[in-house]
């Protein structure tokens, strides 16, 4: 019996090529697309769950909701805030580290380069189960001149990675020091939120210089995680962060009395939780997000829900051809049970051959597709959970593709089949065919509507006028450093020589830099001690020209007048006596400090730290455009402008003509000035587009799925149009000998699938629509909703075009053939 | 109305060569009532599609109202046959889709006839076959007969001089038959050219002359003196 089931379904797999070739070719895509998004999925939901202490490891972080401000979500808290948690919730916490990004200069013998490196607490070596390869971690931790080397830094400035007591000589701010090589790592996997090429104690003697960095408690650069002790719950902790934020930290004076809770919030992560769920700047790298999961799990299902939709799709257009086969084995004495079992088994034979193919085809994707996401990703198929996957799937597909087409294909009554030898066709089938082709095309039109859109707003976004010059625009990195601070002027000198380059300015930040620092001010004038905060940069005096921003009211920085520079006031200070320089300020300032207009705003006076020990007046001279320069996704801020021409930490650079002629040129000036700092470069534009990488890779993947939905769409619509014309043979020819030309006929065929590709049209449409503008309100900027009319006309078209070609060339050579072969015999 | 003269037909596979029709000459009048008899496979259905140009000959000539149509192009011959030629099959070919009265319709569907006056020429045409009470009927729904009703109603509706039937009666009881047949003659009385391919010699006797066919040869042509 099994023997001839499956003899049968062997040669009707081979019998009707087309048929079976569509059916596996669909299937293969869709189980790969499956497979490749489940890799994704999986490797999304296994962040950070490896450490040994997962379970029990947990980040603290701080939400800011200053009025007038909107909500600042820090990944980051202060440095302060470890100790104070750990002995306020000494019951619950067993320990917590820190850890805080530095960018030193690392030598090792004739190797140096600017290093992103971490300072770390002890504790880490507690709570972090790293892969170690050589060296102890807890010895390595806890001695202020050790590091800690991944393999990879190892191999960058070894060659090697035994390397324990080597010495690395770091530099950073005043901190200049051997240290020696006390443990190596490997590389912390991929799938983890935690990125840490070296670590060093943090030894705060080294930084007496740089309060903010572990001191003050309002300045966010410490990312704080902690370990809860057994048995305690995270809950406990949650509902007492309150009450500590307002014991611990007390709000400045110039802020308005009140709770610290008024403005500040504590909350606290589950280390595997910060991948998908965290919120806040600061991360160690860029984390995913829940709803991008969300969105490709769901893509897959859908692709493999088209897939199966092909596979009913087929099997029962098909199912006159096999009406006489069903008929012979009832008459034979088969019953219902054992027909439907047959053709089940026929669908888990097809979707298992699929599968095969299928994972050959995610096999040679892999590492193309792991490139494109930036992932490793890995089939294992040793392991549990992949074979449970692959076993779920093909049951799970043959179910949903064979069911019902086991149903029809078993339900037909042999006396009517074999008489009338007549298409078991039933009205109801071919509803539910048309049915599945609208849903199929609702899904890769919404999917298309979808990944143009955000292309589009990627573009926008990208192109949107940011109020300054951003192209040709070369950033130095590294020249705050004590080995660049005394030659800065002559730097700045040389590189204006060059005849490519146009002008050049400094400043404490580049276009697309991160993190900001703030301030608040009073008007004393205005007779009201409110306090606003504001964003606070420094520049000399060529930034607003170097980037051609323009200048709305008043006049630009002048270095030749003592009160524009703010740093030479600030040096001079006097105990006691108020700071007085000139600043700047944009429009938003204008805006938020009420100042009516720019030119209304010019003389007025803005005060930092009112009522404190150091008071500082500051004289609006100027007031310029708003600036899209840090970056293109966040609303533009309110922003103060100091004037200064020491110490500041990025060099623009404007030049003419080819980036790497220009490049080159301010290369020898630097090599040839400066020995102890690596030349470390970037280009403005490039800079803020990266802010949109996350985007990309989104785009990129939505592209490639979108694509595959349109792709397995189309091969079900051809295999539909082929029997649906092979039904149709007898009325094309009735309709030819009536008179119908090829071009009515092909008409005539093409409009059967036109009709619910059109009502696909009206299903996708509002959840494209939907889905964009839900997902656009992220970006402060935006496309205009009415693009989106055009773009899903222009969807719907597409889906259109490819339908038509899909369907148009069989009509047409079916319209072509003699109507007397499909008249002669019914 | 059309003449073939030295007519051949041969149908070619891979190893083999079926002649179908050899060297046919055959005449027909307007307004005539032919019969086409033979045993089968002696050509008859073959000769039927080359008179309505469904089929062209190998050789020979074609002349269809004193033109030659042998070597016209398909849709060259589909505006003639269009213009001209209704066609009734053994298996009524009505389509199941499509409702009696559209099945009709279809006929005229492709002459560019204004909607009002395709349905006024349908309301008359299922008149005079007597299935105006099955207008919004499936195909499905009607006996053998009512179905040929309706093939016949689809193949005069648009006026056509000449109509060709290829065993009209082959599928029907005798009794509906006879009514097909009276159908016919009352069309072919009317003014309308019938040539009808049968098996049946009762069914022959309509037709005021009978062309005998055998291994693609005409053998005989009888006659039958008016009654």
């Amino acid at each position: 019996m099994l023997h001839n089931y499956l003899v049968t379904a062997l040669r009707s797999l081979f019998r009707h090529k087309l048929f079976s070739l569509i059916n596996i070719v669909g299937l293969t895509i869709g189980l790969a697309a499956c497979l490749l998004i489940a890799a994704f999925v999986r490797d999304e939901l296994s962040y950070d769950r490896f450490w040994k202490n997962s379970d029990s490891l947990y980040r603290l972080q701080i939400k800011f909701q200053i009025p007038g401000r909107g909500i600042d979500i820090f990944a980051s808290t202060m440095g302060p805030a470890r100790e104070a948690f750990t002995r306020y919730f000494a019951d619950d916490v067993e320990r917590a580290t820190r850890f805080t990004e530095q960018y030193p200069i690392i030598r090792a013998g004739d190797r140096i380069f600017e290093e992103p490196i971490y300072l770390t607490d002890p504790e880490t070596a507690e709570m972090f189960d790293f892969d170690m390869l050589a060296g102890d971690m807890r010895q390595t931790l806890n001695d202020s001149r050790s590091i800690a080397l991944s393999d990879e830094l190892a191999l960058k400035y070894f060659g090697r990675t035994d390397v324990i007591g080597e010495t690395m000589t770091i530099s950073t701010f005043d901190l200049k020091a051997d240290f020696r090589v006390g443990a190596v790592y490997r590389k912390i996997p991929n799938n983890s939120t935690l990125e840490i090429p070296a670590m060093i104690m943090i030894n705060p003697s080294d930084f007496a210089g740089q309060g903010w960095m572990f001191d003050e408690w309002f300045s966010m650069n410490v990312l704080t995680y902690f370990q809860l002790r057994d048995g305690a719950s995270i809950a406990s902790v949650n509902s007492r962060l309150d009450d500590f934020a307002n014991k611990v930290i007390t709000l400045p004076e110039d802020f308005g009395a009140g709770k610290t809770t008024d403005i500040a919030h504590f909350f606290t992560i589950a280390l595997p939780d910060i991948q998908l769920k965290g919120e806040g700047m600061g991360e160690m790298k860029a984390t995913g997000s829940m709803s991008n999961v969300l969105v490709f799990a769901a893509i897959a299902l859908l692709i493999l829900a088209i897939a199966c939709i092909n596979f009913m799709n087929l099997s029962t257009a098909r199912s006159t051809k096999r009406a006489a086969e069903v008929s012979l084995r009832k008459v034979l004495g088969a019953n219902r049970r054992q027909l439907i079992l047959q053709f089940l088994g026929e669908t888990f034979l097809i979707v298992c051959f699929a599968m095969v193919l299928a994972v050959v085809l995610v096999e040679a994707l892999l590492p193309v597709y792991s490139d494109f996401i930036g992932k490793t990703l890995a089939l294992d198929y040793t392991d549990g959970t992949t074979v449970t996957t692959l076993v779920l799937l093909v049951l799970t597909v043959s179910l949903l593709g064979g069911a019902y087409p086991a149903f029809v294909l078993s339900s037909f009554r042999p006396a009517h089949v074999l008489k009338a030898n007549k298409s078991a066709d039933t009205p109801g089938s071919l509803m539910l065919r048309n049915l599945l082709v609208v849903l199929q095309f609702s899904v890769s039109i919404t999917l298309i509507v979808g990944t143009v859109g955000i292309y589009a707003q990627k573009i926008y976004a990208t192109s949107m006028d940011p109020g300054f010059n951003r192209d040709q625009v070369l950033v130095l990195h590294g020249v705050g450093r004590t080995g660049v601070v005394p030659q800065q002027q002559a730097l700045k000198d040389q590189i204006l020589r060059l005849p490519g380059v146009a002008a050049a300015t400094y400043a404490n930040d580049f276009p697309g830099s991160g993190g900001e620092s703030n301030t608040s001010v009073t008007i004393p004038a205005s007779g009201s001690d409110r306090s606003s905060f504001i964003k606070q940069r420094s520049m000399d005096a060529d930034f607003f020209k170097t980037f051609e921003i323009k200048l709305l009211a008043g006049r630009d920085f002048n270095r030749d007048i003592a009160q524009d520079r703010a740093d030479i006031a600030t040096e001079n200070a006097v105990e006691g006596q108020v700071i007085q320089y000139n600043v700047m300020i944009n429009q938003s300032a204008v805006r938020m400090l009420g100042l009516g207009t720019p030119e209304k705003a010019l003389g007025i006076v803005l005060r930092e730290g009112a009522g404190t020990e150091r008071v500082t007046d500051m004289t609006i001279v100027g007031v310029v455009a708003d600036t899209h320069y840090q970056s293109l996704r966040k609303a533009i801020r309110p922003e103060l402008y100091a004037c200064g021409e020491n110490g500041l930490g990025f060099m623009n650079v404007r030049f003419r003509g080819n980036p790497r002629e220009a490049l080159s040129a301010i290369r020898d000036v630097w090599t040839g000035m400066i020995s102890d700092v690596p030349f470390v470069t970037s280009f403005a534009d490039e800079n803020l587009a990266r802010q949109f990488k996350e985007e990309e890779a989104l785009i990129q993947l939505l592209f490639f799925f979108a694509g595959f939905a349109v792709l397995v769409s189309c091969l079900g619509l051809y295999g539909l149009a082929s029997f649906a014309t092979e039904r149709r043979t007898k009325e094309i020819g009735v309709r030819k000998v009536m008179g119908a030309t090829v071009v009515d006929i092909v008409r005539l065929l093409v409009w059967q699938f036109t009709k619910p590709v059109l009502l696909a049209n009206l299903i996708a449409w509002p959840i494209a629509v939907y889905g964009l503008l839900s997902w656009l309100e992220a970006f402060p900027y935006r496309l205009e909703s009415w693009l989106l009319a055009p773009l899903c006309l222009g969807a719907g078209m597409l889906a259109l075009l490819i339908a038509w070609a899909t369907v148009g060339g069989n009509a047409a050579r079916v319209a072509r053939s003699n109507p007397i072969k499909a008249l002669r015999y019914e | 109305m059309l003449k073939l003269h030295n007519l051949s037909k041969v149908y070619r596979t891979d190893e083999v060569e079926t002649v179908a029709l050899n060297s046919v000459n055959v005449e027909i009048e307007t307004g005539e009532f032919v019969a086409i008899m033979g045993p089968s496979g002696c050509g008859k259905s073959t000769l039927l599609n080359i008179i309505g140009m469904l089929d062209s000959p190998s050789s020979g000539n074609y002349f269809f109202m004193d033109e030659d149509v042998a070597g016209y192009s398909e849709a060259k011959l589909g505006n003639i046959r269009k213009q001209h030629i209704g066609f009734i099959f053994q298996s009524f070919n009505l389509i199941d889709e499509l409702t009696v009265a559209e099945n009709i319709e279809l006929a005229l569907l492709y002459h560019n006839i204004p909607a009002s006056e395709r349905r006024d020429r349908v309301a008359r045409v299922m008149d005079k076959v007597g299935i105006a009470h099955r207008a919004k009927h499936m195909p499905s729904q009607l006996s053998g007969g009512q179905q040929q009703r309706v093939a016949v109603a689809r193949a005069v509706v648009g006026d056509q001089a000449m109509i060709l039937a290829d065993e009209p009666t082959g599928n029907l009881d005798s009794a509906h038959g006879q009514e097909v047949m009276e159908m016919l003659q009352a069309l072919n009385e009317e003014g309308t050219t019938i040539v009808m391919v049968t098996h049946s010699p009762a069914h022959a006797d309509y037709a005021r002359r009978t062309i005998n066919l055998f291994d693609g040869h005409v053998v005989t042509e009888n006659l039958r003196a008016a009654v």
